[in-house]
């Protein structure tokens, strides 16, 4: 065993060339997983949890997490929205063991304690005994013996969570940019839940974290995008790191003409496989501007979302830590309630790109749960973060590995590291 | 239930502790409070349970799984248990020693 691994975390040194170096073990070390759920997760952030078309209707719930504690997103009969613990306050077990549906009030399996939607106790078998016998002492208070309620916030048709009393409004906490491109798909136009692929990624969240604020390897590992024209290398782009790293976006301007075009740039690509071919076009080139402003992107909301839109595919990846070295992502799809047949089934059509099997996206979790060994296996190297320079600014190219640094510098803040 | 049934006899019906009957599937408890006899349904109207095995208590019976509490004159359901439906009432007649119940107030 090496000196590396019976180190504790709190003696973990970062390298000394600050964020263009990311050292392996935060990828495998306990500690700083667990302090990471604490400091993030726990701590003064809004966690994402899930879309209101999701609890359509009064008497509705959906289950959620926030880090690795499951969650249940209630709407009461009043039609408020409530996030509790998915834990029953007696003695922890699971209370609400289906995704989503439809209840007034909500009993554990185990002792068939029951709450109402807001996470209040409103009775529990045999207070009083058996024939005189047994039961709760006297002084047992029902309204001290509730489920854990977290902070929530409604915008638009997203939902957020937080275990902190401290931290900003969501609208502050997201910032006007992040806020103005949120806007812009959940808060315009009512929501339509369209469905959900859920997949488990053997490894550490950051990796995909990492993946999804680098552009570089986008037109390199996933030569769909190349070949038929979603995103090159010559198109228009740009990454943007927000709140010193905390959120970022990137987006670019659909060209439906670039496909058409070679430049030098996009003949130094391998992987553009210009043989490569799709039976049904439509996936790729029937779009509908229906934003009307061209516009192409994501962008991450810090801890737990990547928002993306590709043509007309909306979806909402949640990243969701299941220990040290794994997690779930478990993708939304959503359109909107006053859809037209024909942009739904586009929504639909188009949804084959992303999630677990999809055209562009199936590469990304295949080669992190394989790289996940490799950085377990080697906690002292580190990671080579120098494409784009060494800085954090915002950078209008996809040769840059600027957002990923900002993360970093966000993150070593954060951490104390 | 549109007529008088006889239901139980009164010599059976304690003071403040529940009587369960029954009375052609339809579960039934009679409850003698302050000297008069009482008649509800006696099937939780939040999970399927008999009221009359919980606690009795002034003129109300609570529901032994979730403390639903019931009004055991008229079957209203008092506010604050996961209950938020009555239990049928019934009209109670003594004649000849014998209860008589019937489906209403």
């Amino acid at each position: 065993m090496s000196d590396t691994t019976l180190r504790n975390a709190t003696d973990r040194v970062w390298p000394e060339d600050g964020v263009t170096r990311v050292p392996a073990w935060i990828y495998s070390d306990p500690e700083i997983y667990a302090k990471e759920l604490k400091v993030f997760h726990y701590g003064k952030t809004w966690n994402f949890v899930g879309l209101d078309c999701e609890v359509p209707e009064p008497n509705s719930f959906k289950r959620s997490w926030v880090g690795e504690r499951p969650v249940i997103i209630t709407r009461d009969a009043e039609g408020e929205i409530h996030v509790v613990e998915n834990r029953c306050a007696h003695r922890g077990s699971l209370l609400c063991w289906k995704n989503r549906g439809q209840a007034k009030d909500i009993t554990c399996p185990y002792h068939h304690w029951t709450y109402n939607l807001s996470g209040d106790l409103m009775g529990l078998p045999f207070l009083r005994g058996v024939q005189g016998k047994g039961g709760m002492p006297r002084d047992f208070d029902k309204s001290k013996n509730g489920l854990t309620k977290l902070r929530v916030a409604v915008r638009g048709g997203s939902i957020w969570a937080t275990y902190s009393d401290e931290v900003a409004p969501l609208e502050e906490y997201l910032g006007p940019e992040i806020l103005m491109r949120l806007d812009r798909l959940v808060s315009r136009r009512p929501l339509r839940l369209l469905g959900y692929s859920r997949q488990i990624v053997e490894s550490n969240w950051k990796l995909y974290w990492e993946n999804s604020r680098d552009p570089y390897h986008a037109t390199l590992m996933h030569p769909f995008l190349s070949t038929f024209g979603i995103l090159r290398t010559d198109g228009d782009y740009h990454s943007v790191p927000l709140q010193e790293g905390r959120h970022e976006y990137t987006y670019s301007q659909y060209d439906p003409e670039l496909k058409n075009k070679t430049s030098e740039a996009s003949k130094q690509i391998k992987s553009i496989h210009s043989d490569l071919e799709v039976k049904d076009k439509e996936v790729v080139s029937s779009v509908v501007d229906e934003f009307k402003d061209g516009m192409m992107g994501a962008f991450q909301v810090f801890p737990t979302i990547l928002v993306q839109q590709y043509f007309n595919c909306l979806v909402v990846r949640h990243v969701i830590p299941k220990g040290v070295g794994a997690h779930e992502l478990s993708w939304t799809y959503f359109g909107y309630a006053d859809d037209d047949e024909t942009i739904n089934r586009l929504r639909l059509k188009q949804s084959n790109l992303v999630g677990p099997a999809g055209f562009v996206s199936l590469e990304d979790s295949e080669v992190l749960s394989l790289m996940q060994p490799v950085v377990e296996s080697c906690p002292d190297s580190v990671q080579v973060l120098e494409m784009g320079g060494h800085g954090t600014e915002a950078q209008s190219t996809m040769m840059t590995e600027t957002l990923i640094r900002a993360f970093y510098d966000f993150y070593r803040r954060e951490m104390g590291l | 239930m549109s007529d008088w049934v006889r239901i139980a006899d009164a010599s059976e019906i304690a003071d403040d502790e529940p009587f369960a009957s029954e009375w052609n599937g339809e579960a039934i408890a009679l409850y003698r409070h302050e000297g008069e006899i009482f008649a509800i349904g006696d099937i939780c109207t939040h999970e399927h349970v008999r009221l009359s095995d919980g606690w009795f208590e002034g003129d109300r019976i609570e529901c032994p799984l979730h403390q639903s509490c019931f009004e055991i004159r008229t079957g209203k359901v008092i506010e604050g248990g996961p209950a938020s439906e009555d239990v049928a009432s019934y009209q109670v007649k003594v004649e000849d020693g014998a209860v008589f119940v019937k489906r209403g107030i």
